[in-house]
């Protein structure tokens, strides 16, 4: 911030402070007091003012809540055009995405005072379910952009500083190569075993399995507690290259849990993305048809 | 024999390592152990997986040695033999051993490569996707066309699909689509009112062209009897309503752009709103006109109107100004006010009939269940509803007032005979046939033939009792006329006579009389409604008056009016005056739209399903009103 004085490097002070402020925050929350204020506004004038035949879609108060309501939801659909062209200064995307996400949360109550909490069985309503679908989802969003990336940044640190989600894929790579020497001396039963751990995709799995992190069938923790089996019945003896295979699998499978952890979070962090944006792009479908409707049928 | 085995490896930048042996013997094992001549270092492959044997006829025999198969061109086998000279590709895990003869020295060549690689996470592995939901869920951008596509598919193109294909149906009062889905009915904004329910799956039976807002036309088709016009010349109309100001200019501009046209039926009788009744027609429809209508248009013979309860114009009743000879009643409208009269021929004292302590009480307690009340007479003794309630049937002579205010003049062996009422000419000869052979006997003791007793006073009384006779049984029916006509006659009681008849009744008139059933013929005043106050809650003068021609309707204020109650349709009155019980009364309880007074329901408003059947209960504080007693009981 400016306004916080420049100390002199003496080092007698190495406080840092944060000067980043978040989407949510920008400019001491002005956006959320906008549409605060317009939210109440709008309640207020629902409430009060006077209308010639109740409240419903086609007062002229109606009316206007529909037309701000519609042009809104253009120019919130507008961001994805936005956000590909980083520019800063006034209209900087931090601000507009501050605007996208408090104007979005104003259109909960803009779109339902439209509609007059008359709801039923049809493209209008329709219309206003796909609304709320699109700005919960994206309130959802908010919520993990806000909580999930500290929990990412936990995963990749350990004692030896942070990974990349390029030396995860490198740490498995080598550790398989490293089973496979390790595994040449094995019977064939238990060779098999160790091969299934090795022909496993490390980011096979369905977007379930991503979403939970429950991997229910994975031949890696299957290898090794097999193998841990079998050992069980056998004379113990030095140099015995089980031991080895045992300790390489059991390292790869902290490293999968690690990624797949990863994954995790990351999935967390993207699916809403795909219920946003192909919902809010059915929804400017089944807004159009709303209003075509109510001119077609006028 | 020998083998020739050439193990393949590849370098980073791809090129082939070649390492050949030669293994001199005309067999050898293939396995993962490093003691096989074929050393494959793969978990897939059996230690010692293999035997390979070369025979004299210039063929090799593949066999395991264990349970565990290999590929042989590409199929699982146990056991292959191979002629050397065709060739054959061997698979073990992820090597393959393609098998040959060398052309020079005609040994078997064993070519060894590794076509996969150790692990699946040594494959290309796209670091860009992998770690995205590329490939695990439709992508956002294909998925939102496919969703955009479903909607316009469905909420749009199918309901113009129905629209296009139904639209001839429009404006034939019967005409219905099948039953079944009809695309457009996904457009329907509300359920019908009650009324228009089985209209739910034909849009086009109102909605009869494309981006034009449902026509007066469209309702016509089937309200042909029952929607009248308000007033004939609709552009006096809309003169009425003046230019709207402000918000009401803008909103119309707004609409005439988006050709929704005013006045319309529609405009008013507002639809897909829940399927109950129409909701009744407010106030300010009718304000909107009415308020202020004589700035608009001056020549208008109408008061101006708003609110009931602080704007609306003394109430102009219709009035008997004279009756015709025929008995023709002539009404004039009269602005209300107190003390009205009314020439409806009658003589009638209501203060009188309706004592508690005079002899029309006493008649009324010596004849027990005679009467509605057993010691006074009541409003209903004599004033009996119409059908429906609305209204009060006129009094009828013969059943309200004959029990009291008898017309028997001869009593034949226990049969009274009466004289006909409205008819004085049948009243006159009726009496004169009486009269003709009636007169009293005259005794035999007073003609000389009565046989004598000593003395006169037997002769006193019998002539006593003929003059006694003779003096109150008239000689003459004229007298008899005359005293029924005259002063203190039967007739005069009720009616006022004059001297200005014929010879049929001997000079005497009974001046016509005509009795008012309804005062206010514009507005709608149902009884009905009002059973649960007494009468004279409103009709105050009742109890007082001795005048027949006193006029006892209430008018818009004072004692009984109707702002004693009634309170306009927001209670406005209530601001400046106190008001016991009030009503809430806005301008459709008492007046009809469409209708008038010669319609067939005789312009009684129209009033919601649900008000209907609660017969008269229109505000929930008649139900608590103490019950007044009944007419100073």
């Amino acid at each position: 911030m400016a306004s916080i004085a420049p100390r002199r490097r003496t080092g007698a002070s190495r406080e840092r402070t944060s000067t980043h402020e978040g989407f949510l925050a920008h400019r001491d929350f002005r956006w959320l007091k906008i549409s605060a204020a317009l939210a109440v506004l709008l309640i207020a004038l629902y409430i009060w003012v006077p209308l010639p035949a109740g409240h419903f879609g086609s007062s002229w108060l109606g009316y206007t809540l529909g037309t701000i309501g519609a042009l809104l939801i253009l120019w919130l659909t507008m961001l994805g055009v936005r956000k590909r062209a980083i520019t800063p200064g006034r209209w900087s995307l931090k601000a507009w995405t501050s605007a996208h996400v408090y104007l979005g949360m104003l259109l909960i109550v803009v779109g339902t005072l439209h509609s007059g909490f008359a709801f039923g069985w049809n493209v209008h309503t329709l219309a206003w379910a796909l609304m709320m679908l699109v700005i919960v989802s994206g309130m959802f969003g908010i919520w993990v952009y806000a909580s999930l990336p500290r929990a990412l940044s936990e995963n990749r640190y350990d004692a030896e500083g942070a990974i990349t989600e390029k030396q995860m894929v490198e740490a498995i790579r080598s550790l398989d190569r490293q089973i496979h020497d390790a595994a040449q001396p094995l019977d064939a039963e238990s060779a098999a075993l160790v091969n299934r751990s090795l022909e496993e995709d490390p980011f096979a799995g369905t977007f379930w399995n991503r979403l939970t992190g429950r991997y229910p069938r994975d031949a890696t923790r299957t290898a090794a507690a097999e193998l841990r089996q079998r050992r069980a019945f056998l004379p113990r003896r030095a140099d015995d290259p089980l031991d080895k295979v045992d300790a390489l699998l059991t390292r790869k499978e902290a490293m999968l849990s690690r990624m797949r952890r990863h994954l995790k979070l990351k999935t967390w962090l993207q699916a809403w993305l795909h219920v946003h944006v192909p919902v809010t792009f059915a929804l400017i479908a089944a807004l159009s048809a709303h209003v075509v409707a109510v001119f077609f049928y006028w | 024999m020998t083998f020739q085995v050439r193990q393949i490896a590849l370098k980073s930048n791809g090129e082939e390592i070649v390492r050949p042996t030669t293994v001199e013997g005309d067999e050898l094992l293939i396995g993962r152990d490093s003691a096989c001549a074929v050393h494959l270092p793969d978990l897939a492959v059996d230690p010692r997986h293999a035997r390979a044997m070369l025979r004299g006829d210039g063929t090799l025999l593949v066999e395991s040695l264990g349970e565990q198969p290999f590929e042989a061109d590409g199929r699982s086998t146990t056991r292959r033999t191979v002629d050397l000279a065709v060739g054959a590709e061997l698979g073990f895990g992820g090597h393959r051993i393609a098998v040959s003869r060398d052309g020079e020295s005609g040994a078997a060549v064993l070519t060894v490569r590794r076509v996969e690689a150790v692990s699946e996470s040594a494959e290309d592995i796209d670091l860009g996707t992998a770690f995205t939901l590329k490939g695990l869920l439709p992508g956002k951008r294909s998925s939102a066309w496919a969703f955009a596509a479903l909607m316009l598919l469905a909420f749009l193109v199918a309901p113009i699909w129905s629209y296009a294909t139904y639209q001839p149906l429009a404006m034939q009062k019967d005409a219905r689509r099948p039953a079944g889905v009809h695309g457009d009915t996904a457009w329907s904004s509300g359920k019908l009112s009650l009324a228009h329910h089985n209209l739910e799956n034909d849009c086009q039976a109102c909605h009869t062209k494309a981006f034009v807002a449902v026509t007066d036309n469209a309702c016509l088709t089937c309200h042909k009897e029952d929607a009248h016009s308000h007033i004939p010349d609709g552009a006096r109309l809309l003169r009425a309503r003046g230019e709207p100001q402000g918000v009401a200019r803008f909103t119309q501009a707004v609409a005439t752009a988006f050709n929704r046209p005013q006045g319309r039926c529609a405009g008013c009788h507002t639809e897909h709103e829940g399927a109950g009744a129409m909701p009744a027609t407010r106030q300010q429809f009718c304000t909107d006109c009415h308020d202020g209508l004589r700035t608009r248009l001056p020549d208008s013979k109408l008061d101006d109107a708003a609110d009931f309860g602080t704007a609306h114009p003394q109430f102009r009743p219709s009035l008997i100004a004279a009756v015709a000879p025929g008995g023709k009643p002539v009404f004039a409208q009269v602005r209300w006010a107190p003390g009205l009269k009314e020439a409806n021929g009658l003589k009638f004292t209501h203060a009188q009939h309706l004592s508690h302590s005079n002899g029309v009480a006493q008649m009324v307690r010596r004849r027990p269940g005679r009467f509605a009340a057993d010691d006074a007479l009541g409003c209903q003794d004599c004033h009996k509803a119409e059908a429906g309630g609305a209204r009060f049937k006129p009094v009828v002579m013969e059943e309200a007032c004959e029990s009291c205010h008898s017309l028997t003049f001869d009593e034949v062996g226990g049969t009274f005979r009466t004289l006909r009422h409205g008819e004085p000419e049948q009243v006159v000869a009726d009496l004169r046939a009486f009269y003709r052979g009636g007169a009293p006997a005259r005794p035999a003791t007073l003609s000389g033939l009565g046989r004598r007793i000593p003395g006169d006073a037997a002769r006193a009384a019998s002539a006593a009792d003929y003059a006694r006779a003779v003096h109150f049984y008239p000689v003459r029916g004229d007298q008899a006329v005359a005293e029924v006509f005259g002063q203190g006659g039967m007739c005069a009681d009720c009616h006022v006579i004059t001297r200005g008849g014929g010879a049929a009744t001997n000079g005497f008139a009974v001046q016509p009389v005509a009795q008012n059933t309804r005062y206010y013929h514009v507005g709608w005043f149902d009884h009905a409604d009002h059973r649960k106050s007494d009468c004279a809650t409103c009709h105050t003068a009742a109890k007082s008056s001795n005048d027949a021609r006193d006029l006892l309707v209430p008018g818009l204020d004072g004692p009984g009016g109707c702002r004693s109650c009634h309170v306009g349709e927001n209670g406005a009155k209530l601001t400046s005056a106190h008001v016991t019980d009030p009503v809430k009364s806005d301008c459709a309880m008492c007046h009809a739209y469409h209708m008038d007074a010669d319609g067939p329901t005789g312009g009684k408003p129209w009033k919601p399903a649900e008000q209907r059947k609660s017969q008269g209960i229109v505000a929930t504080a008649e139900a608590n009103r103490p019950r007044r007693v009944a007419l100073a009981r």
